[in-house]
């Protein structure tokens, strides 16, 4: 692959030429990467050195007891586990329906087809911090307090439109007439569709779940109002955003918290980087 | 590491033929498309309705009634007219939160798109390993939850232990030993600015850039020839390429910021004083905690008609966009 | 591949999820036993406290189990009012004394007025029984009560040679501290936030948090001895390092004591076991004096805090939650409660309780003085939003006192109508 270099006419000495390209590049790193880097290195600090007058860059001494206190904390792995849930239920329901309104709009033709799209496009930009009052009667009116599905729900509503219009965008770049050659061979119009198109979806399909799971993965307001008496319910942005309170002072445990909060989310971004990176080239953005 | 940012577009060959699945032993329903596009979007359209169309319903319904902590707890509202616009609208504070929520989406877009663009640029420019690590960094970045991040930043600003301070203070500028961030309404505002331009500018950097390996590089080249210089080259070739994808980033953006909540409301609950209440955060307040919920959703609606003001900009946008891909 | 494995675990799991969470949170298992779902608040009740209690009532109470869940401070307004408005409320809640009115007001809470005799209504504090009261009825049952005092280290006011009990007067007081003020110890560690003691020093002055005039409230921070309260707890917050943008909880200043380098704190008594709880080298180097006066012969004016105990009216086992309730203020929790977390039990006469202890003795002289935010429903609206907070670390850092206060003053006003 040939780098996309804008090569200068006259050839200057271009180590010196590219300098300050490079330091731009190196703050740019700092700068994204100092308050990840300063969570966990704070997490790992004895606490000694966390409270002092002379931060220090780097720990000395490297200690696991902030992250024992956060684990041990009342409920943390439930909490985990609550929020894993939830989640990864709201992401593969998104995607699933997602899936079917994206092949219509991509590939079929019928009418209200561009009303369908304007509506997703509209709940889009959904005003979803307004809705919590109405989204708490109509829950409370259903018994669905208190109750995990319900997030489930409404985080699956939360990423949907995003999902919708990202993998319409997915199915739109694969050509069709690879389908129609299956379907040529005698495939039913939506096997061609399973056995041709899905394997070339499948980064799309992996690029669009990151965004929906780090929405949901994130969302802190419903969880906080809808989960009540059931408190074993909570989910982790809930249950760090009390942190502070339970563990006061203990800014090393608060951020030995925060890293195991944000791991998942990290790993999964850094290992699909790739994909996260194309994902809105070939989706949302190409539209 | 995969290095290589390519559009997803090139057809990969597919490895293995996936189990079919059980649907495609059954035969489409009717000619053509028939009802069968009206089936694939049912349960999208049905979850719209149950889970946003009516819960919006709803809200406008309260900001209709006289809805406070009784009606919601025993139900019976009773219908007032406009009466609660016209008492938000009457109040001199409420204006103040709007000014407010313009000036911080104004000041956190112009940075936003103005730093993603350089980042872009640069990205654009540099070797293989310099790219591969400035992106893994944005990802990161953009990776890191929201709530994580801005427990984060309540510590880097912590007014004893934050190494902001310490690193003021030992650069010589001793007014800030101790300096209490969050009691200074400018300070906490430009704190929260610079949460969400960190937060925000990964997105818009990598979406650019995407953009950016999509111009061909012979329209560089000729303008080059015809002697134009970088800024030049920016203004007639690469703005004009990626106008439609500017106009995108830039009103997702402006909606993303117009709706910041979690931040504001984790850090400081739109205070010291109003210094950091915009709409949302004032929706919230009044509907929480002086239990006005009538008013909270009256307010939450003006947000709305507000928003939809850049959303028209922006559904222009998408359609333009879907002609051209018809 | 790897995708398609990922997706099929993932449905896997997510299929055990909504089975795992699809079970209606039932309270009333097949033997007959209830259980009485119960909020109590952060530091309200220590976890001895908490084990012994529940453990006794389970044996006096065969058939009620007690599930208590402590809530935090920080939010608690919202939370409450989740809870009133859902179908499946707990059983009893504990609210601030300030709360109360507001939640009476709404209808959400079960009116407890025919349950007073037996609940010994008689010599309740009046503290705490009259916020729980609205229009005639009471709804709040009284728990406890505290008020605040001076926390201090005997062994540092030793050293600098002050005598705790010479000190009477505000003048001796800021004098001392100003003493001990020194090295790397703080005089007194004051966040600037602690509004309930700028309230004490306001009311010392003759001032008001707010004034009541024709059915309309107002914020009256902005008068002339509301300034000097405020001017006073600017110097003493002076007299130590307590940060000016934050109050008690954050960080909790019993946890900052802890770190032994705090000469004094104001605090409820309670506060010291927490200290020492932390810090087990402070045992017995801790002791109290009452916030003093303007005058040697008035003490200082303090808040009367506590909390009272609240049914929902959506509670689903209302005659539980009175049992419980009636337990745990009854004559024998009601006297252990008091010794253990130093409070102020929720009647008269059993005040003898903790008549031996050193923080309910300074307590008592303060409690003279006792003074109470206005009871109107409004006010809680105040205390969700909190403008004084706003206002004292606005005048800390510098702000003009005479247009902060006004400002905050306009606040208050139009927090506390906002509701009518």
């Amino acid at each position: 692959m040939s780098t996309r270099t804008v090569r200068p006419v006259v050839p200057v000495r271009p180590r010196l030429r590219r300098l300050p390209l490079n330091i731009a590049a190196a703050v740019t790193v700092v700068i994204c990467l100092f308050p990840v880097y300063w969570m966990i290195s704070t997490a790992f600090k004895p606490s000694k050195d966390i409270q002092s007058a002379d931060p220090q860059l780097f720990p000395h001494t490297w200690t696991l007891t902030h992250f024992q206190r956060a684990v041990d904390a009342d409920g943390f792995a439930l909490f985990w586990r609550n929020s894993i849930l939830v989640t990864l239920g709201a992401v593969l329901l998104a995607l699933l329906v997602a899936l079917g309104a994206a092949f219509a709009v991509a590939r079929m033709r019928w009418k209200g087809r561009r009303q369908f799209m304007l509506m997703v496009f509209i709940a889009q930009m959904a005003p979803w911090e307004s809705l919590i009052i109405p989204v708490y009667i109509i829950s409370r009116d259903t018994d669905m307090l208190d109750r995990l599905p319900t997030l489930t729900l409404i985080y699956f509503m939360i990423t949907l439109p995003f999902t919708i219009v990202v993998l319409r965008g997915f199915i739109g770049t694969i050509p069709p007439e690879l389908e129609e050659a299956a379907q040529v061979d005698g495939c039913t119009r939506t096997g061609a569709f399973w056995r041709v198109a899905m394997p070339l979806l499948a980064p799309g399909l992996m690029a669009t779940s990151l965004f929906g799971f780090i929405t949901a993965w994130n969302e802190f307001a419903y969880a906080n109002f809808l989960i009540i008496k059931q408190q074993d319910n909570r989910t982790l942005p809930v249950w760090l955003s009390s942190f502070q309170n339970t563990f006061g002072t203990d800014w090393g445990a608060t951020m030995a918290a925060s890293t195991l909060f944000a791991l998942p989310a990290l790993v999964i971004f850094l290992l699909l980087q790739r994909h996260v990176t194309s994902g809105f080239a070939a989706g949302a953005v190409k539209g | 590491m995969p290095v290589a940012v390519e559009p997803t577009s090139a057809p990969r060959t597919p490895r293995q033929r996936p189990a079919p699945h059980p649907a495609a032993r059954r035969k489409p329903a009717g000619r053509a498309h028939g009802l069968w596009p009206y089936a694939l979007i049912a349960p999208a359209i049905g979850g719209m309705l149950y889970l946003l169309v009516y819960p919006l319903v709803r809200a406008v319904l309260i900001s209709f009634q006289d809805f406070r902590l009784r009606q919601l707890i025993s139900g019976n509202a009773e219908f007032v007219g406009l009466r609660n616009y016209r008492t938000l609208l009457a109040d001199p504070r409420f204006w103040e939160v709007v000014r407010r929520t313009f000036l911080f989406m104004a000041v956190n877009v112009v940075l936003i798109m103005v730093i993603a663009t350089l980042v872009a640029l640069m990205v654009e420019r540099l070797r293989r390993v310099g790219r591969t690590v400035v992106l893994c960094s944005l990802v990161l970045a953009w990776a890191m939850p929201v709530v994580a991040a801005t427990t984060v930043f309540q510590w880097l600003f912590h007014s004893e232990f934050g190494i902001a301070n310490w690193a003021l203070t030992s650069i010589g500028l001793d007014s800030f030993e101790r300096y209490p961030w969050f009691a200074n309404g400018t300070a906490a505002f430009a704190i929260l600015v610079t949460l969400i331009v960190w937060q925000s500018v990964p997105f818009a950097a990598i979406t650019l850039y995407s953009a950016l390996t999509t111009v061909p590089l012979e329209l560089y080249e000729s303008a080059r020839l015809d002697g134009a210089g970088a800024g030049r080259i920016f203004r007639s070739v690469t703005f004009p390429m990626l106008r439609p994808i500017f106009l995108l980033v830039f009103s997702l953006e402006v909606i993303w910021t117009f709706k910041a909540f979690v931040q504001i409301w984790v850090m400081t609950r739109g205070g010291p004083g109003d210094a950091t209440t915009i709409l949302p955060v004032y929706a919230v307040q009044t509907a929480l905690s002086s239990q006005r919920y009538d008013l909270g959703s009256a307010a939450s609606m003006i947000t709305v008609i507000l928003m939809s003001g850049v959303l028209v900009l922006y559904f222009r946008q998408m359609f333009r966009q879907e002609d051209e891909t018809r | 591949m790897k995708y398609r494995l990922l997706a099929g675990g993932s449905v896997l799991v997510m299929a055990a999820a909504l089975s795992a969470c699809s079970s209606p949170s039932d309270s009333a298992s097949g033997d007959g036993r209830t259980t009485v779902d119960v909020w109590l608040m952060r530091d309200s009740v220590s976890d001895t406290f908490q084990k012994e209690f529940t453990a006794d009532f389970e044996k006096r109470h065969p058939k009620i189990d007690v599930k208590i869940q402590i809530q935090e401070w920080d939010g608690i307004g919202q939370k409450i009012t989740a809870a009133l408005a859902s179908n499946d409320a707990p059983d009893v809640i504990e609210a601030g004394n300030t709360q109360v009115a507001q939640f009476a007001e709404s209808g959400g809470l079960l009116d407890l007025s025919d349950r007073k005799d037996e609940l010994n209504g008689a010599d309740w504090l009046s503290g705490l029984a009259e916020p729980g009261a609205y229009e005639g009825k009471q709804y709040g049952i009284p728990y406890y009560a505290a008020n605040r005092v001076v926390i201090y280290r005997t062994d540092l006011f030793e050293k600098a040679g002050i005598d705790a009990k010479e000190i009477k007067t505000r003048d001796q007081w800021v004098d001392a501290t100003t003493r001990l003020n020194q090295g790397g110890t703080q005089g007194i560690y004051l966040p600037g936030q602690m509004w309930y003691a700028l309230a004490g020093f306001i009311w010392d002055e003759g001032g008001d948090l707010a004034t009541e005039s024709g059915g309309k409230w107002s914020g009256a921070l902005d008068t002339p001895e509301a300034l000097r309260g405020m001017a006073f707890y600017e110097q003493l917050q002076a007299l130590g390092k307590g940060p000016k943008d934050s109050d008690e909880d954050d960080p909790p200043q019993a946890e900052v004591m802890a770190q032994g380098k705090v000469a004094q704190v104001i605090s409820t008594p309670g506060g010291a076991n927490v200290i020492v709880e932390k810090n087990p080298e402070l045992k017995g180097k801790l002791a109290f004096f009452p916030i003093p006066g303007k005058t040697a012969d008035t003490p200082g004016s303090v808040f009367t805090g506590g909390s009272d105990l609240v049914v929902p009216a959506a509670a689903a086992h209302p005659d539980e939650a009175v049992t419980f309730i009636k337990e745990l203020t009854g004559d024998t929790w009601q006297k252990k409660l008091a010794v253990a977390m130093s409070y102020v039990p929720n009647r008269t006469s059993l005040a003898s309780a903790v008549a031996g202890d050193p923080g309910a003795a300074a307590m008592a002289v303060g409690a003279a003085e006792g003074h109470a935010t206005p009871n109107t429903p409004g006010w809680a609206a105040v205390e969700a939003e909190n403008p004084i907070k706003d206002y004292m670390t606005a005048v800390l850092t510098g702000g003009d006192p005479a247009k902060e206060a006004a400002k905050a003053s306009q606040d208050i006003t139009r927090a506390m109508n906002a509701g009518s």
